[in-house]
């Protein structure tokens, strides 16, 4: 019989198991049955296998358990421990979810092979494993791995510029990281421990004189995971690694590997007495990020990069939300509320990128034109290709009309969430603007499937549609499923994280939030015809060629350093 | 002190050859050196309570504080792992652009694009 404590540990072992299968595939040569079954036989041990699991744990997290547990049977002082609660039940689902649906899409998409799928299963298992750990060095460690598996995993695209997206990430994450450990250091000088108990009961009888050493290490540690939350002003890598990725790869990277960091960190604010001054700063920059990632957003013209920026755009609600709800202290009704309206965006965001890359990766394979501006008449294309009904671009609508919040959508919910919970602040009218862009954005990347009399001479190639169809099903089923069933997701949500069992004032469809959702749709339309003008589409363009270089990232993450340490010492 | 200060400057070295070198190698030579400069922060701070290496025979009062040390060998391992797979890209950038300045690399895929 297997205790809970074993049951939980498997969330993150399975995946490792199922890599370990994988890689065989390898050993046993290329072209033989048995490789094939090594490897579909792993990733199914490693992606579907665990959500069995997370469904076996959900009573026991419901009834509020938090299990603890010892990696491989060491004493306490000695093994690594980890800690799953309820918040790490709900990251690994959305974890999980995503992989999943990813991994069926590469299999028609590419990339393919027994080394993908162990690096892939690699990079779930450190998901589940970083939003488990209890100690700082250990989330040190779960960070590496996820960065060095997505910097394998993104240049598999074979696009050339993938590697040098690859290489920059690398870069400045990897120098980042230098930086967590400095930050580690600190307070493992301070408070001699470094587990995360260890951390909060040393600041709580440490020596005043070490105060600036503590706000210099907190500094570090939020400024290195915002830059792998890709937080405004530390955006730069994101871009071009999320566009130039894999279009599975892509979904995983929006959809969760942006998000789980940043819900690790909160693990580590509330340990600080100042976190709240953290959390009110990350909170703003949320909202900037928000705005600015729209912005930039419309000015693109290649189709995976406007998406790349909306991810960043989006990323912005749920640091807003999450800022804020570590402002006002998780464990108060409101903050509560935010937190709850924070994951529900990194779900529902996650479920909505997932399937807008997958239909517009689809899209663009079969027509070979990423350009907004030139591609035209998609639908056609892609029945040309062999897709009898088009349920790329339902799918693609199901996406489009989520990120832009109508309802039924998933996406209406968890955005009606975020504003009403900040309602009357700063970030919130930042947050209205940002949904006025995304509107008139998403009218212009859906043009791609506008019909047109004169259609381009079109060199279609066959290819494998089911997978890519079955993944985008899943997904666009989930995006209405989740939508329309908000009320009772937010329930469990509300309980995993915390006993807020029912949310006060929840009525996303009275007439003020339907007559809020109707403007914004058309102020976007408005937006989105003015975009049309000479004088508004050469700002745009300006936007769009401003300088990016490396140096450029690297000077903004010492600024944004600075700046936190200034904030929080003042 | 003045270890600590020597590791600042060895700290300060590494950052700015990463931001200011253009040639690839140099970066990650750069990230190698404040990677190096961290490790030994570490030990540095282990060995505040004791000289000694901690094993058996010895007197546990003299004892350095392993925990940094076991710590650093991660990193070390880490390190590694970065370092491989940046020179892996590095030279697969150069088989593509033939330089290994990251900017003109740049400039060559952008052309291409």
């Amino acid at each position: 019989m297997m205790g809970y404590e074993d049951l939980v540990a498997t969330t993150f072992m399975l995946p490792l198991l199922g890599a370990a299968i994988a890689f065989c595939a390898k050993l046993v040569g290329k072209e033989r049955k048995i490789a094939k079954v090594c490897e579909y036989g792993g990733a199914c041990i490693g992606l579907v296998a665990p959500i069995v699991v997370l469904v076996q744990l959900l009573p026991g997290m419901l009834d509020g358990q938090v299990i603890t547990g010892i990696i491989g049977g060491w004493s306490g002082t000695v093994g690594i421990t980890f800690r799953f609660d309820g918040l790490a039940w709900l990251i690994d689902l959305l974890g999980y979810t995503i992989a999943l649906a990813a991994y069926i899409y590469s299999l028609s998409s590419g990339p393919k092979g027994p080394s993908f799928t162990g690096i892939f299963l690699i990079q779930s298992a450190a998901l589940a494993a970083t939003i488990m750990t209890n100690d700082l060095f250990n989330l040190f460690v779960c960070l590496e791995v996820l960065g060095i598996t997505s910097y394998v995993l993104i240049p598999t695209s074979g696009k050339p510029g993938a590697s040098l997206a690859a290489f920059s990430y690398l870069m400045v994450s990897a120098t980042a990281m230098v930086f967590f450990l400095v930050g580690t250091y600190g307070l493992y000088r301070i408070t001699g421990s470094l587990s995360y108990a260890g951390i909060a009961g040393g600041l709580a009888t440490m020596d005043p004189e070490a105060y600036g050493v503590a706000v210099m290490s907190l500094s570090v540690l939020v400024a290195a995971v915002a830059i792998r939350v890709a937080v405004m002003p530390l955006y730069g890598w994101l871009p071009d690694a999320h566009a130039l990725a894999p279009h599975a790869i892509s979904a995983v990277l929006s959809g969760v590997l942006i998000k789980t960091p940043l819900f690790a960190l909160s693990r580590v604010l509330v340990l600080f007495p100042i976190g709240g001054r953290v959390g009110y700063l990350m909170g703003l920059a949320g909202g900037i990020t928000a705005f600015l990632g729209v912005v930039l957003a419309l000015s693109q013209s290649d189709a995976k990069r406007l998406l790349a920026y909306h991810s960043i755009s989006q990323i912005g609600y749920v640091v807003a939300a999450w800022g804020m709800a570590a402002h006002m202290g998780i464990h108060t009704p409101e903050g509560a509320a935010l937190m709850v309206a924070a994951y529900l965006h990194a779900l529902f965001h996650a479920l909505f990128k997932g399937l807008l890359f997958f239909s517009i990766g689809t899209t663009t394979d079969v027509t070979k034109v990423r350009d907004v501006l030139a591609s035209r008449n998609s639908i056609a294309s892609l029945r040309s290709a062999g897709e009898r009904l088009p349920i790329t671009f339902v799918t693609f609508l199901a996406g489009a009309l989520s990120i832009t919040a109508i309802p039924p959508f998933n996406g209406f919910v968890s955005k009606y969430l975020v504003g009403s919970s900040l309602k009357g602040s700063l970030v919130s009218f930042l947050l209205i603007a940002a949904g006025v862009g995304t509107v008139a954005s998403f009218i212009k990347l859906s043009r791609i499937y506008w019909p047109m009399k004169h259609t381009f001479p079109q060199s279609v190639e066959k290819i494998t549609f089911l997978p890519r169809h079955l993944a985008q099903l899943l997904l666009a089923s989930l995006c209405i499923a989740t939508g329309i069933w908000a009320p009772w997701i937010i329930g469990i949500v509300g309980k995993l994280l915390g006993g807020v069992s029912r949310l006060d004032g929840f009525s996303p469809y009275s007439p003020d939030n339907l007559i809020k959702t109707g403007s914004t749709v058309v102020g976007g339309i408005l937006l989105f015809l003015l975009m049309g003008r000479p004088w508004v589409s050469d700002i745009l363009h300006r936007i769009r060629d401003r300088r990016m270089d490396f140096k450029g990232l690297f000077v903004s993450f010492s600024l944004g350093t600075a700046a936190m340490a200034l904030w929080l010492w003042v | 002190m003045v270890d600590r200060l020597l590791l600042l400057i060895l700290f300060l070295i590494g950052f700015l050859t990463i931001v200011a070198k253009r040639n690839m190698i140099k970066k990650i030579f750069g990230l190698n050196i404040i990677n190096a400069a961290v490790v030994i922060l570490f030990v540095l701070e282990g060995s505040r309570i004791g000289m000694d290496a901690p094993i058996s025979n010895g007197e546990p009062q003299q004892f350095v504080d392993p925990l940094p040390q076991a710590l650093m060998l991660t990193a070390i391992v880490i390190g590694v792992c970065i370092t491989a797979l940046s020179l892996a890209l590095a030279v697969h950038l150069y088989r593509i652009g033939g330089t290994f300045d990251i900017d003109k690399v740049k400039e060559r895929l952008h052309d291409g694009l």
